[in-house]
């Protein structure tokens, strides 16, 4: 058993890239449905996949691609689920808990679409001097919702100075008050790079004042303050990363 | 989009659409297939001949997955060999998007960027081979005159390396806000 468990998880990259023939798949597929590991290292394996496309340089459709989509939709409306139609002559009995099971499912479906969605406004589009910040060389640095879960953020620190802030899921803030950015150093006073606000979906994009000596930054961490900002961090730390 | 709601599907669209067409054109390489892809992956979306699963993942990725498919799907129609011949850098540069999301995409962009360039050209060529080209395991060590073994290996090194390397970044996004 255990043998079969490690020679599956040896191909279980090419699986999940779909790159294995067909009777290579189906003693992985038996067996992932049995194995929690298995299961959880093919969950992450799809995450990558959905990740790779992501760093490809971006090609616009043409426009005239979302025409046709729309013209093609409205010439066939969805399948009004006729599989579900035919199973009604020989389930009859079972209808109602059918239909009920059908519509708790059309609704879990729509709502977890239609949420992510409408998770999020559109932001404004990215400026060319944001487009050349991000060209530049530097790295990246992921910033972790400590003191406030659910938030993230991202802020790209180029290696000859400047950088950019990409922030989600924090709160909406009253007048006078502002999120601020702060890079704590050794031996040295925590400096500001960067204060704002978020939009009504709790995002942020802003520019970043990166300290010259980068090296001796030890966490970076952002706080709530008295607007227009503080000289040094009184809130807690609500997102935090250690470069 | 069940109940037929085109503002859904137009949604869809806006903020995916360039991503689907991008990868489409990655792996087609050419632009007509690569529209044909983009417009069969958003109506089998639309008609319910795909279905999107919340427990197998983020709705972007579920799309990317059908587009994939319907992608390689084309490509399997001719000859590994042609597919490979079909296959080299970016043939399109285009335009930054500036639709939603822009701004994170951008630093998305990077971050997986980044992943991919800290894999060894061995590892890459077999990541991309499978991803981009459509080969089976079996058709990249023949290609490469390698043994399906060190094949197998470096696919397996490779994914586990990203997976690695973008777990921050998967996890900072855990709602899939960006993707």
């Amino acid at each position: 058993m255990m043998v079969e468990h490690t020679r599956i998880v040896e191909d279980l990259a090419a699986y999940v890239l779909g790159s294995l023939d067909a009777e290579e798949r189906r003693p992985i597929e038996t067996h992932v449905e049995a194995c929690p590991e298995c299961a959880r290292l093919v969950a992450e394996y799809r995450a990558v996949l959905g990740m790779i496309p992501a760093g490809l340089e971006p090609a616009p459709p043409p426009p005239a691609a979302w025409r046709a989509i729309r013209a093609a939709a409205r010439d066939r409306r969805p399948v009004p689920w006729a599989p579900i139609a035919t199973m009604w002559d020989w389930v009859r009995v079972a209808r109602w808990p059918a239909a009920a099971a059908l519509v708790a499912f059309l609704l879990v479906w729509n709502v977890t679409l239609q949420r992510e969605l409408t998770r999020r406004a559109p932001g404004p589009a990215p400026g060319p001097e944001v487009e050349a910040l991000s060209r530049r060389p530097g790295r990246i640095v992921i910033l972790q919702g400590t003191g406030q879960p659910g938030a993230s953020g991202r802020i790209f620190v180029a290696v000859d100075g400047g950088g950019h802030l990409a922030v989600s899921g924090l709160g909406s803030l009253p007048p006078g008050r502002t999120y601020q950015l702060w890079f704590v150093r050794s031996g040295a006073p925590a400096v500001s790079g960067a204060s704002f606000r978020v939009d009504g979906y709790g995002r942020a994009w802003a520019k970043v004042a990166v300290p010259a000596s980068f090296e001796d930054v030890r966490s970076i961490v952002i706080t709530e303050e008295s607007a227009p900002g503080s000289a040094a961090p009184t809130g807690a730390h609500l997102l935090e990363a250690a470069p | 989009m069940r109940d037929g709601d085109e503002r859904a599907l137009e949604a869809l669209y806006a903020r995916y659409g360039g991503l689907v067409y991008t990868l489409a054109l990655r792996i087609v390489g050419d632009r007509e297939l690569a529209r044909e892809v983009l417009q069969d992956t958003f109506l089998r979306s639309w008609d319910g001949r795909e279905t999107y699963d919340p427990k197998r993942g983020r709705v972007a990725w579920w799309l990317i997955g059908v587009a994939r498919n319907r992608a390689i799907d084309l490509l399997r129609s001719r000859s590994h060999h042609a597919r490979l011949r079909e296959q080299g850098p970016i043939r399109e540069k285009g335009r930054e998007p500036s639709g939603p999301d822009a701004q994170e995409l951008l630093l998305v962009r990077r971050a997986v960027g980044d992943a991919l360039r800290s894999l060894s050209p061995v590892q890459r060529e077999a990541v991309e081979l499978a991803y981009y080209a459509g080969l089976t395991q079996a058709e990249i060590a023949q290609e490469l005159g390698q043994p399906l073994g060190t094949v197998k290996s470096r696919t397996r090194e490779a994914m586990d390396r990203l997976r690695r390397v973008l777990r921050p970044l998967i996890e900072s996004d855990e709602e899939g806000a960006t993707l």
